[in-house]
């Protein structure tokens, strides 16, 4: 498995230890510090002094954040050409929000949002969400409201904000469940959302539910669906329901949450097309728990992806089957400037067939039909070790570094890896990131 | 044989993380300090789980309908540090986490940012519906104190 003695991975890992280990040696020592332990501040560089904002008028926030990351990896493409001898810089996220209260109970929220990665995402500025927010109760242990327009689905931990490299625990979210994949699908909803809130000393109980129409356009989407393949027609956008009920104990020091998605979806075939008017429905259940102490996190989810295709015809027989994933994270924080993370990632596109076999068998049958050789059974898992570090620089710039060793190629895009057969099970990848904020 | 190699580096790994958490000790030794608002709030205290909703920018409006407006230090400030902790008992990573959370996802705004004690205390004292923190020594008759129940 991963730990040939020969394999080159090990150095990566070693490497990667000592980095997280050196800083920690280094602050460790000052043990009567009246503050946290700092590290040597590097006063000789010098930053640039980014302009300062103009002053906005009344309730008007405006934010932002640029990044760009480059990745390299030993097999397999990851947001670009990741696997040439430069790795890809095809990795990038710059977006920018604004939000108005005008009354304490109403909101106005937008953000645009560039994503550059790989093939999928091609940078093109869209709306990542823009919604009208009014809280018709709000007392001082509760509140209710309602927001309209498209707002970001609640789903597990980080969806939310998952383009945001400051609010991820690394480069990559734990792809078991934050899938690129099927981002598009996954991210965001016109709609409405009903949300709601109650504090009390027992803790804090929090949901959000909403009727919402997903964001089926574009490439992405249908690749995602189709498991690589672009038929002629396109997916048609069914109402969905989205729904997440959290908990969080003394302030958010321990954080429960459960999550469920009904997204549906329909077909309208193209011409000469082999596919019928089917429809596609993904059910995602995520739980997710959160320890928070002042110098660790851990976190964990656990998710549960209900896939059915109906009514395509003979091309793509009825499916039904459920995908299992989850992480174990754990992230350090030896200073306030300097984070480690450790990860074990988990996805399983199939439940009842973790190995992949007994698809990769019956792939082979059919692939056969068209005088081709079975995908590999890889493809249908991921399992993904990874350590990473975080520095941040000031509280606008923050550098990340990370390594994944991953067994299994089940959440790589399809549209950076075209030919399945060219995929290698057991890769590396490394990464590099800088963002920047205000 | 490299695997026992791994496990072990590991466990060394975890132990030299977890043996600096004595290390860790944020002093107390901060001078005393108040939770202040504007002297237009009527209000006398609030329930600790009040003002967590207050500072995590989820509880807009004091109960007589004035809107809220929150001032914060920056980050890595020991007075919003104790503050976090003895106050509002949360570390400050952890209402970062919310309000970036909030920014970036449309559904709230973040508190205003002030750069020290004298602009915390002209900011309170003349923008209605505002709460702070202050060092009890830089008070004066502009700001008036809330008690945390």
């Amino acid at each position: 498995m991963y730990s040939r003695s020969n394999n080159p991975a090990r150095h990566h890992v070693n490497w990667a230890i000592r980095l997280m280990v050196l800083p920690a040696l280094l602050s460790g020592a000052p043990a009567h510090a009246d503050k946290l332990p700092e590290l040597p501040k590097l006063s000789e560089i010098r930053l640039p002094k980014l302009p300062e904002m103009p002053k906005l008028p009344h309730n008007l926030q405006i934010h932002g954040f640029a990044s760009q990351g480059w990745l390299k990896s030993t097999d397999n493409n990851v947001f670009g050409q990741s696997s040439s001898s430069s790795g890809s810089f095809d990795f990038r996220e710059i977006g920018l929000n604004a939000s108005m209260r005008p009354l304490s109970n109403l909101q106005f929220s937008v953000q645009g949002l560039s994503r550059t990665a790989g093939e999928g995402s091609p940078g093109n500025i869209r709306l990542d969400y823009g919604f009208i927010d009014y809280t018709f109760s709000n007392q001082e242990n509760s509140q209710f409201g309602i927001r309209l327009g498209r707002m970001k689905n609640p789903l597990g931990f980080y969806n939310d904000t998952r383009d945001v490299p400051f609010t991820r625990p690394s480069i990559l979210l734990p792809q078991s469940i934050y899938f690129d994949r099927t981002r598009k699908l996954a991210i965001a909803a016109d709609g409405a959302h009903l949300y709601g809130e109650y504090r009390s000393d027992y803790g804090d109980v929090s949901f959000q539910a909403g009727i919402v129409r997903p964001l089926v356009q574009g490439a992405e989407a249908e690749a995602a669906v189709f498991n690589g393949s672009q038929p002629p027609g396109h997916l048609t956008p069914n109402m969905s329901y989205v729904g997440r009920v959290n908990y969080e104990l003394d302030g958010g020091r321990v954080r429960f949450g459960i999550s469920a998605t009904q997204l549906n979806m329909g077909y309208s075939p193209g011409v000469g097309d082999p596919l019928q008017a089917g429809a596609v429905h993904f059910i995602p259940l995520v739980f997710s728990a959160q320890y928070n102490a002042e110098r660790w996190s851990l976190t964990s989810e656990y998710a549960i992806r209900f896939l059915e295709y109906k009514n395509f015809g003979p091309a793509l027989p009825n499916l039904d089957f459920a995908g299992e994933s989850y992480y174990f994270q754990g992230v350090y924080r030896f200073t306030p400037e300097w984070e480690g993370i450790i990860r074990y990632d988990a996805l399983f596109t199939d439940g009842d067939d973790h190995s992949g076999k007994t698809w990769a068998a019956n792939d082979a049958i059919q692939m056969a039909k068209r005088g081709l050789p079975g995908r590999p059974a890889h493809s249908r898992f991921a399992k993904d070790i990874t350590v990473g570090l975080r520095w941040n620089i000031t509280p606008q710039f923050m550098l990340r570094a990370e390594y994944h060793r991953v067994n299994g190629t089940g959440w790589l895009s399809t549209l950076d890896n075209p030919n399945p057969y060219a995929t290698v099970q057991h890769w590396d990848l490394f990464s590099i990131l800088g963002s920047y904020r205000f | 044989m490299t695997i026992k190699i791994k496990i072990r580096r590991l466990i060394l790994f975890v132990c030299l993380l977890f043996s600096m958490t004595p290390a860790i000790a944020i002093a107390g030794a901060t001078e005393p300090y108040e939770v202040i608002t504007h002297p237009g709030i009527n209000e006398k205290s609030l329930p600790r789980s009040a003002l967590r909703a207050i500072f995590g920018m989820r509880l807009h409006t004091w109960p007589d309908g004035t809107a809220v407006k929150v001032f914060v230090m920056p980050d890595d400030a020991p007075l919003h540090a104790v503050f976090s902790k003895e106050k509002l008992n949360v570390f400050p990573y952890q209402l970062r986490t919310a309000w970036d959370r909030l920014v970036f996802s449309g559904t709230g705004q973040a508190p205003e940012t002030v750069a020290s004690q004298e602009e915390m205390l002209a900011k309170v004292a003349s923008t209605p519906g505002a709460i702070g923190y202050l060092t009890k020594s830089r008070m004066d008759g502009r700001v008036n104190v809330l008690q945390i129940k």
